[in-house]
């Protein structure tokens, strides 16, 4: 039967000692009484000897390791053929073993991916297998308002200085990346009759005692309701599916002074109508003073963008990442009013489109 | 400005010279019993601040040892009946008034009252027994200094049944230090006759210690000649001793407490022994100094009421001391071990000031305290490193006394959960001296390990931080082995005059001392003492998971973080505290303001504790991001290796609360 020696303890106050010579090898016939090893702490070298005869069945540490007072040191037996028994351990708890790691999970959860269509090169799912899945698709692996572009590319031979960006011209590069490497984008515009959202948009701002006009925010919300009629318009393509998100993180461009963000509404699809209008003028509102937390200005579904105030007559919006659609809203110097949208063609088509963008120019549930 | 005192003249340091005389005698006698009942007065028409114990009836006794003690060095402590022995130290009797009147004329500015009176060497404090160590450790600075002064530390029959008392006594018998304890026996304790409250005799109590013991009553018509050869005789022999004196208290312990017996008070009233001197005197001499004493009084009442009521000009917001610019040598960063790094820092300390003494459980050669941190010391310092009886309370009384004396004492409790002995010391004494009196610093370090993972069980493996960092006034230090442990002892006890505890973690001893990459967090100028203590970090600058820790949490933390970075690829950053308390509250804020997720991993029982108050601090600040307290449940830790392991936060714990949390 094989029996272990343990450890010694030295010294009271010493809960590890640290092995410095080990005497035997394994196989080797040994006899009572014989030094074994020598463990030592910092006020004495102790030795250890073998409480039978025997042979050495196996050696549990190296010279130089630390080891635990009363840890199995190494193994004796009547024969040298004996099996060392398995032992239980004592201290066994969570495991972990194929699941992402934890930062992996982050940015999975951040790119809207699934574990499970990442093939892993290891034991677990880690940040390398997703950058690599990722990078043979075009994609980049870290979050857009942190991204990086990836590829070294080398200064102009024309004299300059490097300015390092800020992080929402990084969070530009990413999107317009995306826009070009991965979505099929298209466009569609139409023209549209403006008198009965801005009668619906009076009679709301009334009713609710509003100071400011809610018209886009009602048609941001118009949009919103589409959206949770029509999966297509909020989802995007991964693999070989098409991701359907189950909440509507609402994307909505805000110009303060020369920054451009893409505010995002999380969880508009929980709303209600003035509930909805709300969280947009308070989102707004910080934009317009640089206070958007990280969660408001990442993630978005679906998103919503005008350019009214600039009196333009069109403007194509580049798609934000993971996304199918995004309005265009115009109101040209005289009058014209038209909705656009620039949209993944992998996931709709112009019907879709066309009939989304008919829906959006009248309100719901006209007065 | 002290107001001169009609019929006696002050001896070269400021006390009133008392004659032995009748007529000196009773002078100074009536002029404290007047004094009292004007206060009694005051309180009845509402001019006093809080309330009062007086020592009517107890004149002479109270006088009879103090105004014996002619050693400028000589000290007085006192109790909450302390009037007589402040009046006849310091004869300052508007201070006294104005003082428990809440003036601003008062000795201390209002701020002690009644019960709580600094005058050079006089001190007074109202809980019982407890200037008893605190009176030994002086008399210990004095016999080290070779002085002749000796320590009256003053009680009633009441604190007989407290132990401190007897830890002191013990304590100067075998230092044969020169401290009387004088028990002012009234025969009562608030209401409880003192025979029913004692076994045995209070002589015996003294003799039973190896105390020099002298027994007088204060009705002998040669009293207060006794008392003065008694205090001769002591201060010859250069010995502790007992003195106790019959008395009876006149009036009520403070006020409208007194159930004696009409028949009783009575005869206390016939006994009356400074109304037996007075009527020694002739009729006219008696009424002059009676008038003589009244017109004295009638000029102090004047001025303690014309002294305005006391204010702050600005409410303290602490009470700690600045650092000191004292030259305390440089530690070595690295050490072979945190225990070698403690001992070295201590015996420079030793080598390099001779107030520096050690005082604690079974320090001397060959065993070197129960984990060897003082080993080799004993012997090259002989009488500064004290193997001491095992009386927590008693040797940290005594190191505040070494402290209040100038010395630099460094108090070694054996393990931290019997600091809960030194509570009181700590909390009603060490503190309270600088907290209320100015020019009193209580440079005392009591150093003791702490924490678990050995398998002491429940008494022996605590980590008490939570308790103390909320003691106003203390300061908590507990470095880890990325910190210069040495350097940060060395600068407590030359740099930093504040009452200290200093902890350090049995399993850090074996430690090798290494900041490794760790680098120091710029202290904030605001943080009184951050820079002597710094806080210290390594890791991201950006990190997924900041873990906040200290002491011997570390060792666990720096596991748990690599995994974290090798398992789960997090980017972790590590930022480790050396002082607990005051709590380096800037510059925490300005390094964790931009972090998103922080977890506090202490290894304390973590409910209202060191966590919580860095935590709150930084909501305050208007934190937002993401937190998590990790520390032990509040049960006792077991014994057993496996269940003491299942208790205290370990790597995984860390590790799963921290992947719990993102």
């Amino acid at each position: 039967m094989a029996n272990p020696i343990h450890v010694p303890r030295v010294n009271n106050n010493d809960d590890e000692v640290k092995l410095v010579s080990l005497r035997v090898v394994v196989g080797e016939k040994i006899s009572r009484g014989q030094l074994v090893a020598e463990v030592e702490t910092d006020k004495a070298v102790v030795e250890v000897e073998a409480p039978n005869d025997g042979f050495v069945l196996g050696i549990l540490a190296n010279v130089d390791d630390v080891i635990a007072v009363g840890s199995v040191l190494l193994w004796i037996g009547e024969r040298a053929d004996e099996p060392i028994p398995v032992a239980a351990s004592s201290n066994e708890r969570a495991t972990t073993t194929g699941q992402p790691t934890a930062k992996a999970r982050q940015i999975l959860k951040e790119h809207g991916l699934d574990a499970n269509a990442i093939p892993a090169s290891g034991e677990r799912l880690t940040v390398d297998d997703i950058e690599r899945y990722l990078a043979n698709r075009g994609k980049d692996a870290t979050v857009p308002a942190h991204a990086v572009p990836r590829a070294a590319e080398t200064k102009p031979d024309i004299p300059g200085e490097l300015r390092d960006l800020r992080s929402e011209e990084r969070a530009m590069i990413a999107t317009v990346a995306w826009h070009r490497d991965v979505a099929v984008p298209g466009y569609i515009e139409l023209e549209y009759d403006p008198a009965p959202w801005e009668t619906y948009s009076k009679a709301f701002s009334e009713r609710n005692k509003l100071l400011l006009s809610p018209l886009l925010s009602l048609m941001s919300w118009r949009l919103v309701e589409l959206a949770k009629e029509t999966p297509h318009l909020n989802s995007t393509i991964i693999g070989n599916q098409r991701y359907e998100y189950s909440a509507v993180n609402f994307g909505f461009t805000v110009q303060a002074g020369d920054t451009l963000y893409l505010t995002v509404t999380r969880d508009a699809q929980a709303m209600d109508e003035i509930g909805f209008v709300n969280a947009m003028g308070e989102i707004q509102r910080r934009a317009a003073t640089h206070k958007l937390g990280p969660q408001e200005v990442q993630g978005t579904t679906i998103s919503f963008s005008s350019m009214a105030r600039w009196k333009v007559s069109r403007h194509i919006p580049v798609l934000p990442p993971r996304t199918a659609i995004m309005i265009a809203h115009a109101v040209s110097i005289d009058g014209r009013c038209v909705l656009g949208a620039s949209y993944d063609h992998r996931v709709l088509n112009g019907f879709h489109v066309v009939t989304a963008l008919r829906k959006l120019s009248k309100p719901g549930n006209p007065v | 400005m002290i107001r001169e005192i009609p019929g006696f003249q002050l001896d070269a340091f400021g006390k009133p010279i008392i004659g032995l005389d009748d007529a000196s005698l009773y002078a100074y006698g009536h002029l404290v019993r007047r004094t009292e009942e004007l206060i009694l007065d005051l309180f009845s028409r509402g001019l006093l601040s809080g309330t009062t114990h007086t020592c009517l009836g107890q004149e002479l006794c109270q006088m009879s040892v103090v105004r014996a003690l002619n050693d400028p060095d000589d000290v007085v402590l006192s109790n909450h009946r302390n009037h007589g022995h402040f009046m006849t130290y310091s004869g300052h009797f508007t201070g006294l008034v104005a003082e428990i009147m809440g003036r601003e004329a008062g000795v201390c500015g209002g701020y002690g009252g009644s019960q709580h009176m600094a005058f050079r060497h006089f001190h007074s404090n109202g809980v019982q027994a407890g200037m008893t160590g605190i009176g030994t450790g002086l008399a210990l600075a004095r016999k080290m200094g070779k002085s002749k002064a000796i320590v009256a530390t003053m009680i009633g029959d009441g604190t007989l049944g407290e132990g401190l008392l007897y830890e002191s006594m013990n304590l100067a018998s075998i230092w044969k230090a020169p401290v009387l304890f004088v028990v002012e026996n009234n025969g009562i304790a608030q209401t409880t006759y003192t025979s029913d409250t004692i076994g045995g005799t209070i002589e015996g109590r003294g003799q039973a210690f190896g105390l020099a013991t002298w027994r007088l009553d204060d009705s002998a018509q040669d009293f207060s000649q006794s008392v003065a050869n008694t205090i001769d005789e002591m201060r010859s022999a250069n010995r502790p001793g007992m003195l106790v004196i019959d008395t009876r208290r006149l009036g009520p312990h403070s006020k409208g407490d007194d159930l004696r017996d009409e028949q009783e008070r009575k005869a206390i009233a016939e006994r009356d022994p400074l109304m037996a001197i007075g009527k020694r005197l002739s009729s006219g001499e008696r009424e002059a100094i009676e008038a003589r004493n009244a017109a004295f009084l009638r000029e102090v009442e004047a001025e303690a009421i014309a002294s305005p009521e006391a204010r702050f000009a600005v409410v303290p917001q602490h009470s700690l001391r600045s650092v000191r610019t004292a030259i305390s040598g440089t530690q070595p960063a690295k050490a072979a071990n945190v225990r070698g790094a403690i001992n070295t820092a201590l015996r420079d300390l030793l080598a390099s000031d001779e107030n520096v003494v050690v005082l604690g459980e079974d320090l001397h050669e060959p065993y070197g305290g129960a984990f060897k941190v003082t080993a080799g010391l004993s012997s090259e310092f002989a009488g500064r490193v004290i193997s001491t009886p095992i009386s927590e309370a008693g040797i940290t009384g005594s190191g505040i006394g070494l402290a209040l004396a100038g010395k630099r004492p460094i108090v070694e409790i054996m393990f931290a959960d019997f600091l809960s002995l030194c509570m009181d010391q700590i909390y009603n004494h060490a503190v309270k001296f600088p907290g209320m009196f100015p020019d009193v610093d209580v440079p005392l370090v009591v150093r003791t390990p702490c924490g678990g993972r050995r398998g002491y069980g429940p008494t022996h493996s605590q980590s008490p931080e939570n308790l103390f960092v909320s003691v106003p006034g203390l300061t908590v230090i507990y470095g880890s082995h990325r910190h210069n442990v040495g350097q940060l002892l060395v600068d407590t006890v030359k740099r930093w005059p504040n009452p200290t505890i200093f902890l350090e973690h049995k399993l850090l001893y074996g430690e090798a001392q290494d900041p490794s990459d760790y680098s120091v967090i710029a202290p904030h100028q605001d943080d009184l003492g951050a820079e002597l203590f710094p806080t210290i970090r390594r890791g991201s600058n950006s990190p997924d998971i900041t873990l906040l820790s200290f002491g011997g949490m570390l060792p666990v933390v720096e596991k748990a973080a690599k995994r974290l970075l090798d398992e789960e690829e997090l980017e972790v950053e590590i930022i480790a505290l050396a002082m607990l308390a005051p709590l380096p509250r800037q510059t925490l804020v300005s390094i964790l303001s931009s972090r998103s997720h922080i977890a506090v991993v202490e290894e304390s029982h973590h409910e209202f504790g060191v966590s919580a108050e860095i935590l709150a601090t930084l909501m305050e600040a208007g934190y937002r991001g993401k937190i998590i307290r990790i520390g032990t449940p509040p049960a006792p830790i077991a014994s057993a290796r496996s269940l003491e392991r299942d208790q205290l936060p370990d790597e995984q714990t860390i590790v799963s609360n921290v992947l719990d949390m993102l």
